[in-house]
């Protein structure tokens, strides 16, 4: 016989371990067994009296495991493992259990504390005999991300809920506690259910923070006790505005899913729809051209150097804070424009009555709405013009935006003061849609180009930064600025692309194989994180064609 | 004392009418107008065309749930004390002129290209009836899309405020149209219809359907079952015969003609999911020395088995079109592919010929399968330019790569379709969709906003003999990063750019140029863009905002130079 010699090649698609989790766990060890969820699976929380948000975010998950049904994005999908899943062993339950000691405290308290106190960590263990799986932490916001985890394992087929890298072993806690999303809700209005919809995309990426920009010079949607009048004649109607029940209906909703509700308020800039309300309050007001006295129109500015309006400000900051139980309470500050205040007479003959530059009184505005809000209970934030390009005196507590470019943070760090990343040229979300102003046939976004996940996700939280230095950086979000977007949109110019920052600031630079974090390895993740937003009615965009998102790796540059 | 400058924007409120596009001729009035509330549209025909009865009831019904209110601070109720007082409407007329042939719309809508009969005149008084004649139920239809957008939402009431109006409107280009790419990502029928609804509105008069890429093949072909068995994403998203008949149907029947697209001979490595004997290069790696994008594979032209395979699959696709009109595709054909592969040089050397010879038969080849069926053939405009192979002399040449190559298609005597992507991609700007490239922006960056696609002049660089090669133009969605999901936000509302671009021409109807400074302004098109936008989300279809509301109320106030 003659012998033949087979040359058999075979492409080995190189399959990632842990195939879905966003943002990937600092630490684990996953096996290679199959495991399905028993038909009487169940969560069952080792808390005494569990605190009413908890019981519901496990209601939530297992309703989740069993309303998913992703399918592995393999090619063929979920039929591939059909012959595995039939003889996997069946888990039964998930146990949650706190650290001895530990303080028995809502989800929503906990993702209120101060930053720099919440407790995220979280153990997370699945045997692959079958036996209860169990996740432990130090605080119920510790086990709503474990929770978080525990969702992202697990595949739909035929009915059956199962995962094929049984045992999984998880340590995981975030690099950085603030891992946020902007949304900008003046220059167009978003229903509450968009925001609700939003923060439960922000949940399943373990993010913290929600920065609602709620205010501008567009419009002014947010009724504020004692100042309704400036959402009754700001906002672009009475649908159109956040009444004290819809604030509080978002913060609870924000907090028992672990995330904080920063508000901001901007001033003094960003402020024209006051003047529907408060005139007075306001210099140039509507001027034209707008170009020459504000960013983008309408122009209009409030009247810092007057102390009514300071403390009219102030009075309106102190409201509005009793509304967000956060410690976080953003002023805003960023691009005040001079050019508003030389041509406003009022201001002009303030200044010259108290014999101040335009600086001290700008700083003597800023010590009015800060010392408010001090009074409130509150942590002020800022943008960062009001430490890199104004001479104002601020506390220490200051937590500085970085926005205009991500070389500034380390200005901001040489001033001592903490740092929330926000550059626009790498974490802008609105950027490269060409330009919405009309009679400007060949204008582009002031920020282009259009940023994309791959960009956002090579952002170093370090860069230019020391080690003396990296306790100051708190961490980072990106931004939705929505001159070009609404609800019609939201959904897909935020997502998945808001997730990128979420695993820059919860993994941090190292993948828990400990090779750096990179966008090759990534994106496969990522395109399992996009499809199961989708499962989950939330319109995240398409980051390649499906072909490529079946065979990871096959549409890379150099593949 | 204080000297207080105020600086007051005096606002100029135009009250023309926001239609879009805007027709050829139009005269306004300054009288306040409201449908009767037992208005209705009367057909005054006999043997009615059932598509043309479904149209008036589709207008009728939305005349009553639409609820948009005017673009004004205050909206509606700025208006309330003329809309009290304002005289009713209580018909809307639609007849033919005298001597017409009766047809359907659908039937009208799919007439080859040149003799297609889209003008209407629509006459509204300050009372009583309105009247809209035609010489076509496909003029009517598009006289109906004029009057629905004529009128603003009150309190249950529907009013306008410049009656009269006498419109005479046509289009200066036949050719109004939206390519879709359901390859690369797939889009559900339901996305189609909403899709067509949304073109018919603004008057286009095409689906240009690029059904199949190398990523996925999701047409049911007849006869070829497997390609689609095979080359789908999965058997739920595909095309059935069933569904392509039903959008088709749903087109034709809202004046748009659908136009295949099975792009050949490169673009096509699905087909080798079912028939690997047919694609070169298949999957072949590094995918970029083979492929403008992955996955990599271009039909065997040489092969004759090939060649036979792929006239059979365009006969059997032809069978299922209403349109005299078809494209064989032919964009970025890539030479590498072929010159390695063994199969195609075997053939090449035998019949000593090269690979340029070999493609010049395989068009010859496929367009024969369109001329023997009376179909007028569509090819990309680089078969011509780039690789000059002989077409016949009916071909539409479709331009795609600059605005610049329309002259060379002109000088060759060809009719063409205009699809720059440098005016009309409406996929630019996005970043680069192929992995592990950090810094990659779309290859036609910048974003193609609609101010730019407004500027495009169908007739830059061309001759004023060359001037009927032009057939109109399109928008194209290439879906790399496009799906269901934001499939209305990144199309709308700039796809009805090429609507007016290629509806209403060179000409505004008050006789100034569509190209000349300031008609993108807030006080031009700006404002009736906007309008457009917000009917849009009114009927369900999610376009994007164009700019804060802010401005979007305030027409003028957010230009550049206010």
């Amino acid at each position: 016989m003659g012998g033949y010699l087979f040359s058999v090649f075979v492409l080995f698609a190189w399959v990632p371990h842990i195939y879905g989790l966003w943002p990937i766990p600092r630490s684990l060890e996953t096996g290679s067994v199959a495991l399905k969820l028993a038909n009487s699976f169940r969560i069952t929380a080792n808390v005494p009296h569990p605190p009413s948000d908890l019981s519901d975010a496990i209601s939530r998950t297992v309703g989740h495991l069993r309303t998913d049904k992703f399918e592995r994005l393999v090619v063929g999908r979920g039929s591939a493992d059909s012959e595995t899943i039939q003889h996997a062993r069946e888990l039964k339950s998930l146990t949650l259990a706190l650290a001895p000691g530990s303080p028995v405290r809502s989800i929503s308290d906990e993702a209120i504390l101060p930053i720099e106190s919440r407790s995220e960590e979280y153990t997370l263990h699945i045997p692959s005999d079958g036996s209860a799986a169990s996740i432990e932490a130090n605080s119920t916001l510790g086990l709503l991300r474990g929770l978080t985890t525990f969702e992202q394992l697990w595949y739909f087929f035929d009915g059956q809920v199962y995962t094929l890298e049984a045992p999984v072993s998880i340590t995981d806690s975030p690099a950085y506690p603030y891992r946020g999303l902007m949304l900008d809700t003046s220059r167009n209005f978003f229903p509450v259910t968009d925001i609700k919809r939003t923060l439960d995309a922000m949940s399943l990426a373990k993010m913290s923070q929600f920065h609602w920009h709620a205010t501008d010079s567009q419009s002014f949607p947010l009724v504020i006790p004692g100042f309704t009048e400036v959402a009754a004649k700001g906002a672009y109607s009475s649908l159109m505005s956040y009444s004290s029940k819809d604030i509080q209906d978002i913060v609870s909703y924000a907090g028992a899913r672990g995330i904080d509700v920063l508000v901001e308020i901007d001033t003094p800039g960003h402020t024209a729809a006051i003047t529907e309300s408060h005139p007075e309050h306001i210099a140039c007001s509507h001027a034209s051209p707008w170009s020459q006295v504000a960013g983008e129109p309408p122009a209009g500015q409030l009247r810092f150097a007057s102390s009514a309006t300071a403390n009219f400000t102030a009075n309106l900051l102190t409201a509005a804070a009793k509304l967000f139980p956060s410690k976080f309470f953003s002023t805003g500050g960023d691009e005040v424009n001079t050019e508003c205040y030389a041509n406003d007479s009022q201001t002009q003959s303030i200044l010259q009555s108290t014999g101040q530059t335009f600086e001290q009184a700008l700083s003597g505005f800023m010590q009015t709405t800060q010392g408010a809000l001090e009074k409130a209970g509150k942590t002020p934030v800022v943008w960062e013009e009001m430490v890199l390009e104004h001479n104002v005196t601020l506390s220490n507590e200051t937590v500085v935006m970085v926005w205009i470019s991500s070389q500034h943070a380390a200005a901001v760090a040489a001033k001592n003061f903490r740092i929330v990343h926000g550059p626009s040229d790498f974490f802008y979300l609105d950027c490269g849609a060409g330009e919405w102003l009309g009679n400007d046939v060949s204008g582009n976004s002031w920020c282009d180009p259009f940023k994309s996940w791959q960009k956002s996700y090579t952002f170093d939280p370090l860069a230019n930064i020391t080690p003396e230095q990296s306790h100051l950086v708190l961490g980072g979000q990106q931004l939705l600025w929505t001159e070009q977007s609404d609800p019609s949109n939201l959904d897909s110019i935020v997502w998945p692309r808001a997730a990128s920052s979420a695993e820059v600031f919860w993994t941090g630079a190292t993948l828990p194989d400990g090779s750096p974090r990179n966008v090759k390895s990534a994106l496969a993740r990522l395109h399992d994180f996009r499809f199961r937003l989708i499962q989950r009615g939330v319109s995240a965009i398409a980051l390649q064609p499906l072909w490529c998102a079946l065979r990871p790796g096959l549409c890379d540059g150099d593949s | 004392m204080h000297s207080i400058i105020f600086l007051y924007v005096l606002v100029l409120v135009p009250f023309t009418v926001s239609i879009w596009p805007i027709p050829r001729q139009l005269s306004t009035g300054s009288t306040p107008l409201k449908l009767s509330k037992s208005f209705n549209v009367v057909v005054n025909m006999h043997s009615t065309p059932q598509d043309l009865l479904d149209a008036v009831a589709r207008s009728e019904s939305g005349l009553k749930s639409d609820s948009f209110e005017r673009l004004v601070v205050g909206r509606g109720s700025a208006d309330s004390t003329a809309v009290h007082r304002a005289l009713s409407l209580d018909a809307l007329v639609l007849s033919l002129d005298s001597g017409r042939l009766i047809r359907s719309v659908a039937d009208e809508a799919t007439v080859s290209i040149a003799s297609r009969s889209e003008s209407y005149t629509l006459s509204i008084p300050a009372r009583g009836q309105a009247r809209l004649v035609a010489n076509s139920t496909l003029g009517l239809f598009r006289g109906l899309a004029t009057f629905e957008q004529l009128w603003y939402t009150l309190d249950g009431d529907k009013y306008l405020l410049n009656a009269p109006i006498e419109i005479a409107d046509e289009p200066a280009f036949p050719y109004r149209s939206f390519s879709l790419d359901t390859a690369r990502n797939f889009y559900p029928v339901d996305d189609i219809l909403r899709t067509l609804d949304a073109m018919s509105w603004v008057k286009m008069s095409v689906l240009y359907w690029h059904v199949a890429d190398s990523q996925s093949f999701p047409l049911e072909v007849p006869g070829f079952p497997e390609l689609a068995a095979k080359g789908a994403y999965s058997k739920e998203e595909m095309y059935s015969v069933n569904d392509v008949e039903l959008i088709i149907q749903y087109a034709n029947t809202r004046g748009i003609d659908v136009v295949m697209e099975l792009d050949t001979p490169g673009h096509t490595t699905a087909v080798g999911f079912a028939h690997p004997e047919h694609v070169a290069c298949a999957g072949k790696s590094p995918w970029a020395k083979y492929a403008n994008e992955p996955p990599a594979g271009q039909l065997r032209i040489a092969s004759n088995a090939t060649v036979e395979f792929v006239k059979r699959v365009f006969q059997s696709v032809l069978t299922m079109m209403t349109s005299t009109m078809m494209s064989t595709g032919g964009d970025e054909v890539n030479l590498p592919c072929w010159e390695e592969d063994e199969e195609t040089i075997d053939v090449l050397n035998k019949r000593n010929i090269a690979i340029g010879e070999a493609l010049n038969e395989f068009v010859v080849a496929i367009q024969g399968v369109l001329k023997a069926n009376k179909i007028t053939p569509f090819i990309k405009g680089d078969m011509i330019l780039t690789h000059n192979v002989p077409v016949t002399n009916d071909t539409v040449a479709v331009v795609w790569q600059s605005s610049a190559d329309a002259a060379g298609i002109a000088e060759r005597g060809l009719r063409f379709i205009h699809q720059p992507s440098n005016y009309f991609y409406l996929d630019c700007g996005a970043g680069d969709w192929v992995g592990n490239n950090i810094l990659g922006n779309s290859w036609c960056d910048p974003f193609k906003t609609w101010q730019r696609a407004y500027s495009f002049d169908p007739y830059a660089n061309l001759t004023e003999a060359q001037f009927p090669l032009v057939l109109g133009g399109q928008m194209p969605l290439w879906s790399e990063q496009s799906s269901s999901e934001n499939l209305d936000s990144i199309v709308w509302p700039r796809l009805a750019v090429a609507a007016e671009v290629f509806w209403t021409g060179g000409t505004l109807p008050d006789g100034t140029s569509r190209l000349a400074n300031n008609v993108t302004g807030g006080r031009a098109a700006f404002s009736r863009l906007n309008e457009l936008r917000y009917r849009l989300v009114d009927r369900g279809v999610k376009a994007i905002a164009l700019q804060p509301k802010w401005c979007v109320l305030r027409p003028g106030e957010c230009d550049v130079d206010a």
